[in-house]
């Protein structure tokens, strides 16, 4: 099986948990989209609804920097 | 309309072309590049400006080499030269031409020879004998060494000293002495006592590929011959010779000559693809008020010494057109010349697939106009700029990030806050204000005030229409925007009876002039025509008046607003700049979105020019200007005794213009207003409102978030038990984190991004 690429990865080591199911999130599979273009990641998810957070530094820096250079594509 | 949908991919493949003429006709504006005057007089095209720096600099070097490109030997033409360039010295109409031909002597005397003609130079395989002995076929034989050509001198003379006597008479003993050993170290091969008759001529027509003749030997070889001056050739006889006078002439006639042997050695035309050769017009602009010494450095009989030679060449202004760089901070900012900026900016909106490195700098423009004031040509970025801006726009390539926050702002001013009433009492009106929405974002209460003012004092009835007048959608190149804001003014106008527009901003007069049929004023004028408010009063210190880039152009505004100022007895600051050529404070062209450093700077620019407060008659000038921490403020401000004090956030911005609607609703057309009120408590830190206020992100975005986890319940908690929660508002994603405070939320931070992001399976 081929191995599946991952631009991103964050654990949360059990640190942020879901309010409105109580539990805690865990590493689990994402994926950015942005002017039809797709990046898988990694992120803190929720096991039970699906919540994706995406940290303040992840969006002010790899997100961001990425989607500049989408957006001047 | 309350969104704007963003473009579906980066996968576009197609682009509206811009034909090379429409780009041409722009681009060729800028004579940045044209060479100074000296330079275009000389035919063999000597770097004149680079050769005098270097002297100047006491670089004589660096000044041989340059000097050097053009001339084999430096001393045999600085002996002779003409020199049409010290005729054509812009220097010599305030005063004295610089000495450039005594420079280039001192140059070829005092700078160390270059060592490019060294004997282990791979060589071409073509090889060149030049029969007979002159000027032209000693300059030929140093041109064709320079390009490698295996060279082979024949002449009737007994050797060096003999032949060089005979190609340059006129040389004195301490530069023949000089040049004879340049000659001699050179790669050319000097064939010496031979008859240059038929049968010579036949023997090496056959040992070498080309062959070149003195005009001497070219007469009595082929007396019928008939060279083509341009070409330095006689087709026949392919043979390369000609006729030239004096010493440049001789040197122009070698280098066309090496340029035909160069075609011939290809086995090509000589005639074709022989660039521009010979002098040319320069359309150079020179300021010239920077001349400072007028007079030549006196020249002594035997030449200058190289101090002499510096001091000389340092008369030398540089002759360089920097005008829009000086005045503007955008070109400043790229470090470009507005031709080659343009340039770029044309090919970056042809670019099919792939990075568009100058969409900043094609969005960083404010469109002021500036440039085209103070270039000597009318070059005119703004036209550049928002034609590249609406050519990507069309062809969905126009990133919407840069404008959103500003294209949404004018959906807001012309949806929720917008506002267009008759006065009461009347169905129809004479007059109607249209304050501008950077007036009643950031000035509600002068806005009021002046509303009022006009109501009570101009008869026929004063509409008001509060909201945008479409610059905003015309800066960011959407045409289909600012056409909807159009037939919405047009549509209100014609409700209201066509009144006669007294707008508050020159920026919004300018856009509104646009309009077919519309009468138009400014409240400038209508104040200098029915007087001051009672009660208006200027600052009792100095201050300095800056030109909005709206009114470039139109001197009535700019001294109606210098009048209302001496009414109001203001003492103005005279500054560098004004009028047209005043600088623009940021706002315009959406440059505060695109690229705030930029525009940062373009406010320091506006600001440098003095230290007094500073009036303007632009509201979004008076915002820049006091967020940059000056005292600043609109003459409207002071017109009706209002201050607007210290600059609103972007969500003050908003809630200021729906405030002034909703009070004005009320007080005047006792309308209840429709003001939604938040069931719970909310609360930012400082430092939630200032980074809010840095990454454009409003109250109502964070309302939106909030409003959505009190339905939801989706939030997570951190570490620290702070919550956070996020909704995906129009292109954007917000994040929100916050404490639970009492009945509502403290909010502690919050950021964005556009990209979405979904749980992935698997």
């Amino acid at each position: 099986m081929a191995i599946e690429k991952n631009y991103y990865t964050i654990d949360p080591e059990g640190k942020l948990h879901c309010v409105k199911c109580g539990v805690p999130l865990i590493k689990g599979k994402a994926k950015f989209m942005y002017l039809d273009n797709g990046f898988p990641v990694e992120l803190p998810v929720c096991p039970v609804c699906g919540f994706v957070y995406v940290p303040e530094e992840l969006a002010l820096g790899k997100v961001a920097s990425v989607e500049r250079a989408l957006e001047d594509k | 309309m309350s969104q704007i949908q963003e473009r579906g991919s980066t996968h576009v493949y197609k682009v509206n072309k811009i034909s090379k003429e429409e780009m041409d006709s722009m681009v060729a504006r800028c004579v940045y590049e044209q060479p100074p005057f000296c330079s275009a007089a000389c035919p063999l095209k000597l770097d004149t400006r680079a050769m005098l720096k270097a002297a100047a600099e006491g670089d004589f070097k660096k000044a041989l080499q340059l000097y050097e490109k053009i001339a084999p030997f430096p001393l045999i033409l600085s002996a002779g030269c003409e020199a049409p360039c010290e005729a054509k010295c812009r220097l010599g109409e305030v005063g004295e031409s610089v000495a450039i031909r005594a420079v280039e002597r001192a140059v070829a005397r005092f700078g160390e020879q270059s060592r490019l003609g060294g004997i282990f130079r791979s060589k071409k395989r073509k090889t060149a004998a030049i029969l007979g002995a002159d000027l032209f076929t000693l300059l030929l034989a140093g041109e064709l060494e320079k390009k490698a050509y295996p060279v082979t001198v024949f002449c009737e003379q007994e050797g060096y000293e003999d032949y060089l006597r005979a190609c340059a008479p006129f040389l004195d003993e301490e530069s023949f002495a000089l040049e004879l050993k340049r000659l001699r170290e050179k790669d050319i091969q000097l064939e010496c006592n031979c008859r240059l008759d038929e049968a010579f001529y036949a023997d090496k027509q056959s040992a070498f590929d080309l062959l070149c003749a003195s005009d001497a030997v070219r007469a009595k070889l082929f007396p019928e011959a008939e060279p083509v001056a341009e070409l330095m050739f006689c087709e026949q006889e392919r043979l390369v010779s000609g006729k030239t006078e004096g010493v440049l002439g001789a040197a122009f006639g070698a280098k066309k000559a090496a340029l035909t042997v160069d075609r011939l050695a290809q086995n090509l035309d000589p005639r074709n693809t022989r660039g521009s050769e010979g002098a040319v017009e320069s359309r150079l602009y020179t300021a010239l008020g920077e001349a400072k010494a007028l007079r030549r450095v006196p020249l002594p009989e035997g030449g200058y010494d190289a101090e002499g030679a510096a001091a000389e060449a340092g008369r030398c202004i540089q002759c360089h057109c920097e005008e829009c760089l000086k005045s503007c901070a955008y070109l400043k900012h790229y470090k470009k010349h507005p031709g080659l900026l343009a340039k770029e900016i044309y090919n970056n909106t042809q670019i099919i697939m792939g990075d568009h490195p100058l969409n900043k700098p094609m969005n960083a423009c404010s469109l002021c106009g500036q440039c085209t004031v103070v270039c000597p040509n009318d070059f005119d970025m703004a036209q550049v700029c928002a034609a590249a801006r609406r050519n990507m726009v069309s062809t969905d390539k126009m990133p919407l990030a840069p404008h959103e926050f500003a294209l949404m702002d004018m959906l807001f001013s012309n949806g929720e806050a917008f506002l267009c009433r008759s006065q009461p009492g009347y169905t129809q009106c004479k007059y109607l204000f249209f304050p501008g929405c950077q007036a009643a974002a950031i000035a509600p209460e002068t806005v009021k005030a002046a509303y009022l003012d006009l109501c009570e004092r101009l008869e026929g009835g004063v509409a008001l229409l509060l909201g945008c007048c479409g610059a905003i959608g015309d800066w960011a190149g959407r045409e289909e925007l600012s056409g909807q804001t159009r037939e919405l003014i047009d549509r209100e106008l014609a409700k209201l009876g066509d009144p006669l527009v007294i707008a508050g901003c020159p920026t919004c007069k300018k856009e509104l002039q646009g309009h077919e049929g519309l009468r138009l004023t400014g409240i400038w004028d209508v104040l200098r025509q029915i007087g001051l408010p009672e009660g208006a009063k200027g600052l009792d210190r100095p201050m300095a008046l800056h030109d909005a880039c709206g009114a470039r152009g139109n001197a009535e505004t700019q001294q109606a607003i210098r009048d209302l100022a001496q009414s109001l007895g203001c003492t103005l600051v005279e500054t560098e700049d004004s009028g047209d050529r005043s600088p623009c404070c940021g706002y315009g062209g959406l440059t505060a979105y695109a690229s705030r450093e930029v525009a940062g700077e373009m406010t320091e620019k506006c600001l440098e020019r003095s230290e007094a407060p500073y009036l303007s008659y632009c509201m979004a000038c008076r915002d820049r200007f006091a967020r940059q921490g000056r005292e600043s403020r609109h003459i409207l401000e002071l017109c009706y005794g209002t201050d607007a004090g210290s600059p609103p956030d972007i969500s003050e911005k908003r809630r200021n213009r729906l405030r002034l609607k909703n009070e004005l609703l009320q007080d005047i057309w006792q309308e209840e207003a429709m003001e939604k009120k938040l069931d719970y408590s909310l609360a930012f830190t400082d430092e939630a409102r200032r980074m809010m206020d840095e990454r454009m992100i409003l109250i109502e975005d964070v309302i939106a978030v909030l409003e959505d986890f009190r339905v939801s319940g989706e939030a997570i908690e951190d570490e620290d038990g702070l919550l956070v929660a996020r909704r995906r508002v129009g292109n954007a994603t917000f994040w929100v984190k916050f404490s639970r405070a009492g009945e509502g939320y403290l909010v502690q931070r919050a950021w964005s991004h556009r990209m979405h992001v979904v749980k992935r399976e698997g």
